[in-house]
């Protein structure tokens, strides 16, 4: 899947994703890049992903979602992750892949409301 | 109660059947040697069934089995059916299955090996003086040699069909504690209880995890307050999966509250060098509350007098 394939929302000042496909491992490193290029673009304050629909995160996706927040918070964008699976912080949590820094909402309301409103 | 199959539980095929054979040295001379005693088995098989019962029954315990007339009447029926069996002249899967049965029918009465084994013993007594009594020496030393083999082959199976019975019992009771052990209560919306008591092993600790995940889920739940004053042992283990469970909530986006955390745990936590600073901890249960609440926008109040 080429670049430009998981479409990035601007609601207000806050950039949103909604990741609908598995990341496998070409298909995250493009994401990462399209996000960190629309933040460069827009300076937005804060980056919410939601990842209700993704089943399967291993460790390499973890680490792309996890970096790619701490990228944007170097870029002065607040990242807010919501929606993961039971069962995927279940097996991120095994894997003693915790994602520490990265904040975390149940839904993308209340993710919303942890972002910057400015 | 489903009849289990006792053959597939025990592995019991052609092949393991020639196994224990071999290993209780019952060879065909045994087989066909007690196959020609089958009449003096007929002939003896009341006396000697009589007899066996007059050692159950004139035991105190043993006794409590046995309580009407009408079922000593039927155990004893099937007894001697049992006592002829052993001069059947085979030992294929059939008998096998057979005798299996007369173990599973025990367990369910909760008749203990012990009193298999008394009772065989006395069998091999009966057996032992009539065989004496009427063969020459070196003939009743023959047949009483091929029957202890038979004896001890079938006092294996009961065993052995007492133990799988006796696991399968352990195991459905392990499978209903583990659904009672992780009631997930709702106490306020939004705010979660997970109350936790007596052990948590690993197996405990990744059930409660999957449990309290999906009721995050379902609840929507900000707040989980896990409530440790009833767990028995408070390790290094114990609260490496609490910082999981935590840490596992907290990718859901809820946050949760340690409660219950006794001066005897938290000296044992700082002991451990067990590092919880990540999580909300309070000692009593009513703090966790308050401080969940907080956390949804919710605030206790006194009510004016």
């Amino acid at each position: 899947m080429a670049r430009g394939s998981i479409p990035i929302l601007r609601v207000a000042n806050n950039l949103l994703v909604t990741v609908q496909t598995e990341l496998h491992d070409a298909i995250a490193e493009a994401f990462q890049e399209d996000l960190l290029a629309a933040i460069e673009k827009t300076g937005a304050a804060g980056l919410l992903i939601d990842v209700t629909g993704i089943e399967i995160v291993d460790s390499y996706v973890a680490r792309v979602l996890a970096d790619t927040a701490k990228m944007a918070r170097l870029m002065g964008t607040e990242t807010v992750i919501v929606g993961i699976r039971p069962e995927v912080a279940a097996t991120l949590v095994r894997m003693g892949y915790t994602m520490s820094g990265v904040r975390t909402a149940l839904n993308v309301d209340e993710g919303l409301a942890l972002l910057p409103r400015r | 109660m489903t009849q289990i199959n006792y053959m597939n539980r025990l592995r019991l095929d052609e092949r393991e059947l020639a196994s224990r054979r071999a290993f209780f040295e019952i060879t065909d001379e045994d087989l066909a040697r007690l196959a020609t005693l089958r009449a003096f088995g007929e002939r003896h098989s009341t006396a000697i069934v009589d007899a066996l019962y007059d050692l159950i029954l004139g035991h105190p315990e043993s006794r409590t089995f046995f309580t009407d007339e009408r079922a000593v009447a039927r155990v004893k029926k099937m007894q001697q059916q049992y006592f002829i069996g052993l001069f059947g002249g085979r030992l294929d899967l059939a008998y096998v299955e057979d005798r299996l049965r007369v173990g599973a029918a025990h367990e369910r009465i909760g008749l203990a090996p012990k009193w298999y084994i008394g009772a065989y013993s006395r069998y091999l007594r009966l057996l032992h003086d009539r065989m004496f009594a009427e063969m020459s020496p070196a003939d009743a030393s023959a047949a009483f040699l091929s029957i202890k083999k038979l004896v001890a082959f079938d006092m294996a199976l009961a065993i052995d069909t007492y133990n799988a019975a006796n696991m399968d019992t352990v195991a459905r009771h392990q499978a209903a504690i583990r659904e009672l052990s992780t009631p997930v209560i709702r106490v306020h919306h939004r705010v979660l209880l997970l109350p936790l008591v007596g052990t948590v092993d690993s197996h405990r600790a990744e059930q409660i995890m999957e449990t309290l995940l999906l009721k995050v889920v379902d609840e929507q739940a900000r707040a989980v307050i896990v409530d440790i004053a009833g767990v028995a042992v408070v390790d290094t283990q114990v609260a490496d999966h609490l910082l999981k469970t935590t840490e596992a909530v907290r990718l859901l986006g809820a946050e949760t509250i340690l409660t219950g955390i006794s001066a005897q745990i938290a000296r044992t936590i700082v002991q451990l060098g067990v590092d919880i600073s990540t999580m909300h901890t309070r000692a009593r249960l009513a703090d966790g509350i308050e401080l969940a609440l907080g956390i949804v926008g919710r605030v206790i109040v006194a009510k004016e007098a």
